[in-house]
């Protein structure tokens, strides 16, 4: 890659206390790519997605953006300069309607001040047109996002990063509570955001998620990386050799070939 | 039908949810198919604050039908006096348990910035102190107080991430301890006065230091018997009549499909049902209302059918499929029960003596338990029947208009029963006829529902038509009834009316709870506050800033303190350490009434003014149907139940039938 990459990591660490929870990370994002990150529970996923969105701050290596030295102190800071984390708990309130929860934080208003008002009209109508060019019809804005199902709250959350400007879409295990066909769903999604020129860090345990959508992987174990592969470099049963030593390589094979039919 | 559209027919409710893993994300042209239209009403009944609404008429007609004096306008006025202040805190209470925290020093917090305010201004020195300032200063100084109270609150509980439960009611121990240790210190008495000394020694000190400018503010009062105007009853009556029929309008528009071509044939019967119904009311208006009431009544019944029929007639499409009867279900078990509770209703009155006012059973009169039986259970027969009517409902539309028309005729049965059998004169008069059209709404709406088609696709017009006709009848409704409760007439004077005051703190309580509503529906401000109720870590995550939320809703609710004590020192000129102690329960309740969820992120500040009065409604009503008083905590306790479990249900409906 000749041009600067959207996010380049080097050699990166950090420490809680005296337990290492994550050392020599090296890895980078383009641009309309999809960046795996790769990792049994405990490899040190969460603390990588936390340093990359703002949560924590690394304490050793360097972190650029588009080719700029950071070190973001909030998830505010990290948002501003479009990075965007979806988590696993997905950062929703259930009980609040799609078009709220879509807004959140990010209000659309009108008037001024102290006679301001969220513009609710357009923005339900946003909502719906954002989460339409995913590919989601999304039937009533009205309707709490508890009521929606799994894949949908995963797509109502990637619609709004891409929405509010993200550069960089990091996804928290976002296929790992659903199942196959909504994971096929997601999946979509991923390559979606990706298309549309988002860099996408999509962090999962399961390769046979991650190898069909993924241009680089990047594949920790107890902290330190196992390795940081473009995918001309590696194959998928590399991939989960690396990672989780083959254990359980024969279901994943099976689901396998149900989500790339999916995609 | 032959200008029927193709309409689906109905199927087991809204029952159309997804369930997870059968989704696709395909993209559909046109409406999705997935969900069933959900009308206006469907969406009415999941709203937090629609079983409190419900409650709060129940309640008042039961008083008002059991009791002599519940519901006259000196009546009113108290319930609405006592209902403004503990309605402000409720309101304030409920913005910060959608945030999800609580504040138990809300009680003792508006004695304290009543009794602060008193100190600031009181300027006796030696034993009686206080530090003299003007009110133009000390009500400033006792606000930022105030507010830095809920500031102290809201950042403690942030910064300890302890439940606010234990925090405020730290605070509160500390409030309830200050209040009465400075009273003693300073005033060396338990209580601290009198904001009208300000008054009185005004000439002495050459100036009232702003009480005659704030007095009116925090305390002005209307005496209804001293405002006369002839003209009242011609708003009340015009006001509420067309302001109820403006609302039927809505609901018709609301409710069936428009047809493409109107029905010039449906319109003439629908002006001459409207004429019937003045020549109606006209006639009623010229009687004594007991005599001639069952030919005034029996007119208007008649024409309410005429121009409803008239009106669908006119208007709308016809109903394409009656759907099939399903002979099983909870809906006959219902209509058993209710035709057995009004069969009850009916013995209970036949067999009570109706003129025995010995006391029986502790609490009380034989002839008050005849009457509360025969409310009761003539209330509960009608809700069963009504629960049937609907349960039939979800398979035929035909038999559930047969039940309606069975509920309809019941109550035209029960009314003149009631006029032949009371003992009242309110219940041979005025309960009469408004059974009586009561009974005539339901039957029209019986018939029509079941000729007429339910609309099942949106109509953008015709949603827009009929929420401003709504709106319109509601505002005109409210006209009529605030100048019936304003106004005195020289007839009503002359009768020795009962002198009926209103207080501007009712002013202060609706204007709260219109800003706070407003605040909760339409702003950013609102949106963070259901999102740190319901879900503060992913709030936070997204940008919503959390803590100071938190903070602000903390604020507030110091704000109503502030406001709610100052209210009371210009009231009561003389406030008690003790004001205010172990009312923020009080304030809960009505919040949890209203529809707000105790574990936060759900609820109504809208709702928590209608506790409020549910509450105020209690208050007056158990002495004025002339109840021990004593059993006040035992009534509500017994609502708050009903209304938490009654809430949950409405919020389990919320979340699944959408």
């Amino acid at each position: 890659m000749s041009e600067t990459p959207l996010l380049e990591l080097t050699d990166i660490g950090k420490y809680y206390g005296n337990i290492i929870a994550l050392r020599h990370v090296t890895t980078h994002v383009n641009a309309g790519e999809v960046t795996c990150v790769l990792g049994d529970n405990g490899a040190g996923k969460s603390t990588f997605i936390k340093i990359l969105s703002g949560v924590h701050q690394h304490d050793e290596g360097t972190f650029k953006l588009e080719g700029e030295e950071v070190r973001f102190e909030s998830p505010r800071e990290a948002l501003d300069r479009g990075i965007a984390a979806v988590y696993q708990d997905l950062a929703m309130v259930p009980l609040m309607s799609v078009w709220r929860n879509f807004f959140l934080g990010s209000e659309p208003k009108k008037g001024s001040w102290p006679l301001q008002w969220i513009d609710t009209k357009s923005a339900k109508r946003v909502a719906k047109e954002e989460m339409a060019k995913m590919g989601i019809d999304i039937r009533d804005t009205e309707q709490p996002v508890g009521t929606l199902s799994g894949g949908e709250r995963q797509s109502v959350a990637i619609a709004r990063a891409v929405h509010f400007g993200a550069k960089v879409l990091i996804l928290d295990e976002p296929t790992s509570a659903l199942g196959v066909k909504q994971s096929g769903v997601v999946l979509r999604y991923i390559v979606e955001a990706a298309k549309r020129g988002l860099g996408v860090i999509f962090i999962t345990h399961n390769p046979a998620h991650a190898y069909p959508v993924g241009d680089r992987f990047l594949i920790l174990n107890r902290g330190h990386s196992m390795g940081n592969f473009a995918k001309d470099e590696i194959d998928q049963n590399e991939l989960t050799r690396l990672m989780a030593g083959g254990s359980e390589l024969e279901e994943l094979q099976a689901e396998l070939s149900q989500a790339i039919s999916g995609v | 039908m032959s200008d029927a559209t193709t309409e689906v027919p109905e199927t087991e409710g809204h029952g159309h949810q997804d369930n997870g893993g059968e989704e696709t994300a395909e993209t559909s042209s046109a409406r999705d198919e997935r969900i069933a239209y959900r009308g206006v009403f469907a969406r009415l009944l999941v709203r937090p604050e629609i079983g409190a609404i419900i409650a709060a008429m129940a309640i008042w007609a039961f008083f008002w039908s059991v009791s002599d004096v519940f519901g006259l306008t000196p009546g009113t006025a108290s319930i609405l006096d006592v209902a403004s202040t503990l309605g402000i805190m409720a309101v304030a209470v409920a913005l910060l348990m959608i945030g999800g925290e609580f504040d138990l020093s809300s009680g003792a917090a508006t004695g304290a910035f009543g009794i602060l305010t008193l100190l600031l201004v009181r300027d006796f020195t030696g034993d009686m102190g206080g530090y003299g300032l003007s009110l133009w200063v000390a009500l400033p100084v006792s606000l930022a107080i105030a507010l830095g109270l809920g500031w102290v609150n809201g950042t403690m509980v942030n910064r300890t991430a302890l439940p606010s439960f234990i925090v405020t009611l730290g605070t509160f121990f500390i409030i309830r301890g200050a209040k009465l240790g400075f009273s003693k210190l300073i005033v060396d008495q338990i209580q601290v006065g009198k904001m009208d000394d300000l008054a009185l020694n005004a000439s002495a000190r050459g100036g009232d230091k702003g009480y005659g400018f704030f007095q009116p503010i925090f305390a002005a009062e209307w005496q209804r018997n001293s405002h006369v105007w002839e003209g009242r009853d011609i708003l009340y009556t015009t006001g509420c009549l067309v302001g109820i029929g403006l609302i039927g309008l809505a609901v018709f528009e609301l409710r069936f499909a428009r047809k493409e071509h109107m029905n010039p044939t449906g319109l003439i019967a629908f002006a001459a049902g409207v004429a019937g119904m003045v020549a109606g009311v006209l006639y009623l208006h010229n009687t004594d209302g007991v005599s001639g009431n069952a030919v005034g009544a029996i007119i208007i019944g008649l024409s309410i059918l005429i121009t409803g029929f008239g009106l669908a007639r006119w208007r709308y499409q016809p109903l394409a499929d009656r759907g099939a009867v399903a002979w099983s279900g909870a809906w006959i078990t219902e209509f058993g029960l209710g035709l057995g509770a009004l069969v009850l209703a009916l013995v209970s009155a036949l067999v009570f003596d109706k003129d025995n006012s010995e006391t029986m059973l502790i609490l009380v009169t034989e002839q008050g338990m005849r009457a509360i039986l025969f409310v009761g259970l003539g209330g509960a027969g009608a809700v069963l029947l009504l629960m049937a009517a609907n349960g039939a409902g979800r398979t035929s539309q035909l038999m559930r208009s047969v039940i309606l028309f069975v509920t309809a005729v019941a109550t035209a049965g029960f009314s003149f029963f009631i006029r032949s059998q009371s003992a009242s004169v309110k219940f041979r008069s005025e309960v009469f006829s408004v059974m009586l059209v009561l009974a005539a709404v339901i039957a029209t709406w019986a018939i029509v529902t079941a000729v007429f088609g339910e609309r099942r696709h949106p109509d953008t017009a015709a949603d827009h038509l009929g929420g401003r006709l709504a709106i319109a009848g509601g505002l005109l409704f409210a006209v009529g009834v605030t100048t019936r409760l304003l106004f005195a007439t020289q007839a009503d004077i002359d009768a020795g009316a009962p002198p009926a005051v209103f207080s501007v703190r009712t002013l202060w309580f609706i204007l709260f709870a219109a800003v706070c509503s407003l605040v909760l529906a339409k702003t950013a401000f609102g949106s963070w506050t259901f999102a740190v109720g319901g879900n503060k870590e992913a709030a936070r995550q997204i940008g919503v800033p959390a803590a100071r939320t938190k903070t602000q809703l903390f604020m507030v609710v110091s704000l109503a303190a502030w406001l709610v004590g100052t209210l009371l020192a210009f009231r009561l000129n003389t406030i008690q350490a003790g004001t205010g102690n172990g009312l923020e329960f009080e304030y809960i309740i009505a919040a949890v009434v209203g529809g707000t969820a105790l574990t936060g992120g759900y609820g109504s500040t809208f709702g928590a003014a209608i506790g409020a009065i549910i509450m105020a409604m209690s208050v007056q009503g158990i002495p004025a149907s002339r109840w021990n008083s004593d059993w006040r905590f035992v009534f509500l306790g017994g609502i708050l139940l009903v209304a938490v479990i009654a809430n949950n249900f409405i919020r389990a409906k919320a979340e699944a039938t959408r």
